[in-house]
């Protein structure tokens, strides 16, 4: 007798018409049918001969296709007399040495008071991602990597307006000068002064889309991706805000810029102190599992589970909004996917968040 | 206080220390280019560098991980009293390593570097299966096809050789006889292996990966020589405990209690091939969800 054992790295979620396997080591996820997954759920208790004789025999080939596919996309292996026990699952819990792992800052320039940079370290911060509204310079960027400069922050993700000097020299200047920086995307930019051809140590974008803070929190297949830490991440906390900490245009301190509380400003509140505030991490651990449509879904692994933004329709008995990412236009009930914008039944919640931003311009 | 000996920005001591931080547990890093000078006060003993300055009784736990604490040596004029003084000192810096080597700790200063021979001929008292290896100065004795040889030395990469910038010395087959006989060279019996286990062992513990490459001519041999376009698989794996137990006592032997282990599994046997104390482990512990940092952390 011969039997099939799936990696404990190949994780399957199951949705309601389809399956995605993740695979976590090879960092790639793919669509599948249901009835792949009852194969590999028949697999598990009974031996592959036992499984064919299940199957009559139009269905036995479909049976050896799935099983080849199985094995060529090494997602397991056959093995004889019985599975290999010598093989434990994956264990899905996640551990994070940092009281908070990522920093998400709205400001108009990149000085930081040493207050600020102090609290980054002794949080741990790993990771600082920045949207800026404005024109930045060569010296900006240098300073920025200066400030950061011999502490744990491993990378910086910038998101500023396009302005002429940004040339090739300028890129390549930064590229030789700075070792966090791992993504520059330059905004409102309607003819980049050169073509992205060259591989810089960061990913360099150009685009024409004038972003805002609000434009963040887009669900779409191009932003998933499947990486194990996320993915433990994901299936123990709320993938977005867990550990996340945000300080939005007017020194707020908030789960991210997007988010309406405040816990704090950073001319008064020291972030060490705003995370102490008892709702500080009410979102923490707010899984997709909680999430309203979101729970049946096939990708709730690995998408983003954004917070600021949503349809407005639920709260739980804790008065967590529940309610699905507003910016998702999939169905998973049909799985079909369309443009969320225009969806009647998000129209309300649309308008809410621009009169929000209405005011908050003023 | 826990002591750590390790080298500037040396990963895996950065990631520990993160934990270390969380945890909210005390330590001191010393790095390379730090000389101690060892001296009293109080009738207790401190040792002093321009970074740091502790007691020795102040430290609870030491983990070696590479590096090593240097001292000041003095020099005298007079031959006589040199010499005498060259042992005073030396006792004093053996007393020092020997007292720190002595508290709870994870591997040594004192015997870190392992040699590749002495551990074989110990694992194969410990009752583990080891692939037969010999030393040569020619090919006579070779088995084509089926034997292969590997550097002796814990460092395996050779800097600035002809024209490349580092060479990786790996794992090779020998395809061929050499007319000439060359110098004595480390011979070993090629296994068929279904897959490779790395374990990071910790003070008794196993966090065993199996490390999968069958399926890939170019990583049959030596699983170091990575192919990018499909990685290996790296899952968790529970080595049978009669391994764990040889090699528990392999490790005890060579008075080891943290680093890796690689073993070969070709079909019911489970070859031994090295232990490995001061490499990154990292990598493939992290892809299991291992959390060996935190385990570090925890123990120290
Ligand atoms: S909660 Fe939404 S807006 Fe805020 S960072 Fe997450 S995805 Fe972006
Ligand atoms: S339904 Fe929910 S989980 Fe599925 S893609 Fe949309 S936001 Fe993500």
């Amino acid at each position: 007798m011969r039997y099939f054992n799936l990696f404990s790295d190949i994780l399957i979620t199951k949705g309601v018409n389809r399956i995605l396997i993740s695979d976590l080591q090879r960092n790639y996820s793919e669509l599948q049918s249901l009835e792949l997954n009852n194969i590999i759920e028949e697999l598990k208790s009974n031996s592959i001969e036992d499984v064919f004789a299940l199957y009559d025999q139009e269905s036995k080939e479909m049976l050896q296709e799935y099983l080849n596919f199985l094995v060529e996309k090494e997602y397991g292996f056959i093995t004889e007399n019985s599975w290999d026990e010598n093989f434990p699952p994956l264990q899905t819990d996640f551990s994070d040495s940092s009281t908070i792992s990522n920093i998400f800052i709205e400001t108009a320039d990149l000085m930081f008071s040493p207050q600020l940079v102090q609290s980054i370290e002794n949080l741990g911060i790993r990771h600082l991602v920045i949207y800026c509204e404005s024109k930045l310079s060569l010296m900006d960027f240098l300073t920025l990597e200066d400030t950061f400069n011999d502490s744990c922050l491993e990378s910086i993700e910038i998101f500023s307006l396009y302005h002429e000097d940004v040339n090739d020299d300028f890129v390549k200047k930064l590229d030789e000068k700075c070792l966090r920086i791992y993504s520059l995307i330059f905004h409102k930019c309607d003819n980049a002064a050169f073509e992205v051809t060259d591989t810089f140590k960061f990913n360099l974008v150009f685009t024409d889309q004038h972003l805002k803070i609000n434009s963040c929190g887009k669900v779409d297949l191009k932003y998933f991706e499947t990486n194990m830490l996320k993915v433990l991440e994901a299936i123990n906390h709320n993938s977005c805000l867990h550990k996340k900490i945000g300080i939005d245009i007017n020194g707020n301190i908030k789960n991210c810029p997007a988010m309406c509380n405040s816990f704090g400003n950073i001319n008064t509140t020291t972030l060490e102190e705003a995370i102490l505030h008892e709702d500080f991490k009410k979102y923490w651990n707010l899984t997709k599992s909680g999430i309203q449509i979101c729970k049946d879904c096939e990708f709730r692994n690995i998408c983003t589970d954004c917070r600021a933004f949503t349809e407005q329709t639920h709260k739980n008995n804790d008065g967590l909004d529940i309610s699905k990412p507003l910016k998702c236009g999939y169905n998973p009930y049909t799985s079909q996917w369309e443009e969320w914008s225009l969806n009647p039944l998000k129209q309300k919640a649309i308008q809410s968040y621009s009169m929000q931003q209405l005011n908050y311009d003023a | 206080m826990i002591l750590i000996i390790s080298k500037k920005q040396e990963t895996t001591t950065n990631e520990v220390i993160k934990w270390l931080l969380a945890m909210g547990k005390k330590f001191i890093r010393v790095q390379e280019d730090e000389v101690f000078e060892i001296k009293t006060k109080e009738k207790r003993i401190y040792i002093e560098s321009d970074r740091n300055c502790f007691y020795l009784d102040e430290i609870s736990s030491v983990w070696y991980r590479r590096g090593g604490l240097k001292f000041k040596n003095f020099h005298y004029d007079n031959h006589s009293v040199n010499i005498h003084m060259q042992e005073h000192q030396h006792w004093l810096h053996d007393y020092v390593i020997k007292t720190l080597e002595s508290k709870k700790h994870i591997n040594k200063q004192s015997n870190s570097a392992v040699n590749k021979l002495f551990v074989l001929e110990q694992a194969k008292k410990t009752g583990l299966d080891v692939p037969e290896y010999y030393l040569a100065e020619n090919t006579c004795d070779v088995v084509l096809d089926k034997t292969i040889i590997k550097p002796l030395t814990g460092n395996i990469t050779i800097d600035a050789y002809q024209n490349y910038g580092e060479s990786i010395m790996y794992t090779h087959v020998i395809d061929r006889q050499e007319e000439d006989s060359f110098f004595i060279t480390f011979f070993q019996e090629k296994i068929e292996k279904d897959f490779e286990i790395r374990s990071f062992y910790l003070n008794g513990r196993f966090f065993s990966t199996a490390i999968i490459s069958q399926n890939d001519e170019r990583t049959k041999t030596d699983f170091r020589k990575y192919n990018l376009e499909k990685p290996n698989r790296n899952v968790r794996y529970n080595l049978p405990i009669e391994i764990e137990r040889k090699t528990r006592q392999l490790m005890e032997l060579l008075d080891i209690n943290c680093g890796s282990i690689d073993f070969i599994k070709s079909e019911e046997k489970f070859y031994f091939l090295e232990v490995n104390t001061v490499g990154q482990f990292l990598g493939v512990s992290s892809m299991c969800n291992y959390g060996a940092e935190k385990a570090i952390a925890e123990y120290l």
